[in-house]
């Protein structure tokens, strides 16, 4: 009686699944496609001011890299509290964040690059964009673009790394401590705000620095493949590169200390 | 004397899965009733139908009513504040990670108590009536799940006990427990029968006898008999399974 739900459910997730991979196939296209053309592009990067120009990728990244972890977290709290497990849209959300998360940062980055090449013509605006001193000027709309793909690779990179994170954190938190809080009266809020939450939050901070990690370190590959490939005048370039490979192991040892605070909390009483 | 919690033809599905299978019977004011029976027979889910904790189980369906107090549980709107008129202690200890005092003022906050010195006391008085004082008063602020297995189901009774439950549910509470403690918390149980009703699943069919006014043999999802502990536990209960059951027979 049970195998008829369970091959339902298979093909269900079948479809899911090859939908998503479909979709993935068709965005892959545009993107080769972006690179192609930018072939013959002539790249001369102009620093006016390498610390303007720290400051304000600096900006970028924790501004909208804050924004994409709040966005997850929210996302993952929707999913994991709110939706039931056999819930379709919560189904393909998640086969989805499993793909998104799957892919080689490297990808993404390569993806940043088609979308920089294509909308902005040369690499760079990049650094353009700061500078005073820089006489060209870039019309408002590429500027906007610009920021929008930023903006676009950056909840790609981040937010499915930081849903599954939570996801996972929130999983954590096992039903029985759960149902006992319902069995004492508690509501759904009390039980979020008082037991889940306080306990996967540490958890929920390691993925966020973990997908934040993952940026920094996808964003310092990038420029560093750049600087070697495209330029001579390396000062703010390599400036940067150290900045973000910086900032990534920063992250990446503030994730993984946490990860073990955590364990040290609650799981040393397993004996 | 009217009865405390009336079932009548309750039955639930997992799935396409029979859990309960149309039980029927009353619940009487001030009683233990032991609830005993082989795994599968569907103990568990009837307390949690009770408690509507039932409801977190997504593939779960439930028909028939239960009433507690003459009112049908389905009909009440605060499901909160039902729960905390049902104390539940379920089979595994679960300490909340919180320290032991907030562990046992969990349920009174949540209902809007605040005030400290009551607040204490309450701890005492929950920790005490479960035997679990003594060992813990010098160390209140420490954290609950850092307890021995043994003392943490004692806290989960403690915790039980906090919102002055009319129906008490103990869920094989004696799992983790050794046999001193458990007859410490069987003297204390007798005392709270008193004050409320209990209800008492237990794998351990000594633990019936030596508590239970009243006993309910489950099989399968089915209620086979149900009676007076002496009659249940006597050479001739109303059904042979019971008897087999009782006597290890099967099971």
């Amino acid at each position: 009686m049970n195998s008829m739900s369970t091959r339902a459910e298979r093909r269900q997730e079948f479809v899911l699944h090859s939908t998503s991979f479909i979709i993935f196939g068709i965005a892959i296209i545009p993107i080769l496609n972006a690179l192609k053309k930018t072939e013959a592009t002539h790249i001369q990067v102009v620093s006016p001011n390498a610390l303007s120009i720290l400051l304000n990728d600096l900006y970028i990244v924790l501004s909208v890299g804050l924004l994409a972890i709040l966005l997850g977290i929210v996302c993952a709290f929707y999913l994991e509290e709110w939706l039931p497990k056999t819930n379709w849209g919560r189904r393909w959300i998640e086969s989805h964040v499993a793909i998104l998360t799957g892919i080689p940062s490297v990808l993404y980055g390569i993806l940043a690059i088609s979308i920089f090449l294509s909308y902005a013509g040369t690499l760079k605006v990049i650094d353009d964009v700061p500078s005073a001193q820089n006489t060209e000027v870039i019309p408002f709309q590429r500027h906007t673009t610009l920021f929008l793909g930023e903006v676009l690779i950056f909840i790609l990179m981040v937010m499915p790394v930081t849903i599954k994170t939570t996801q996972e954190a929130l999983r954590s938190v096992v039903t029985p401590v759960r149902e006992a809080a319902y069995a004492l009266g508690a509501s759904q809020w009390q039980v979020l705000m008082r037991h889940v939450v306080p306990i996967a939050f540490i958890r929920i901070l390691a993925g966020g620095c973990r997908a934040m990690a993952r940026a920094f370190a996808t964003a310092a590959l990038l420029i560093g493949t750049y600087i070697w490939h495209y330029t001579t005048e390396t000062d703010g370039m390599s400036n940067r590169f150290l900045l973000f490979l910086g900032a990534a192991l920063v992250l990446s040892v503030c994730s993984s200390t946490l990860v073990e605070i955590y364990n040290s909390i609650y799981n040393s009483n397993s004996a | 004397m009217e009865n405390k919690i009336q079932i009548s033809d309750l039955r639930v599905h997992y799935g396409d899965t029979p859990a309960l299978n149309g039980i029927s019977f009353d619940v009487h004011p001030n009683e233990i009733l032991s609830i005993i029976g082989p795994a599968q027979s569907g103990k568990t889910t009837l307390l949690k139908v009770i408690n509507r904790t039932l409801e977190f189980t997504p593939d779960a369906k439930v028909e028939g009513t239960v009433k507690l107090d003459g009112v049908d549980i389905e009909t009440i709107g605060d499901v909160y504040g039902l729960r905390r008129r049902i104390g539940m202690v379920l089979p595994l200890p679960v300490g909340l990670p919180l320290s032991i005092y907030d562990n046992v003022a969990f349920a009174p906050r949540t209902a809007g108590l605040r005030t400290k010195s009551e607040l204490d006391e309450i701890v005492e008085r929950c920790l005490q009536q479960a035997a679990l004082w003594d060992e813990v008063k010098d160390r209140l602020d420490t954290l609950g799940t850092k307890l021995s297995g043994g003392q943490q189901q004692r806290l989960t009774i403690a915790r039980a006990l906090s919102h002055q439950p009319e129906v008490l549910c103990l869920d094989e509470f004696s799992i983790a427990i050794d046999p001193v403690t458990t007859m410490r918390i069987e003297d204390v149980l007798k005392t709270l029968q008193k004050e409320m009703t209990i209800l008492l699943v237990t794998n351990l069919v000594q633990q019936a006898k030596r508590l239970a006014n009243r006993t309910a043999f489950f099989l399968n999802g089915d209620l086979i008999e149900i009676d007076t502990t002496d009659v249940i536990f006597s050479d001739t209960p109303a059904n042979q399974a019971t008897y087999d059951y009782i006597n290890g027979s099967f099971g």
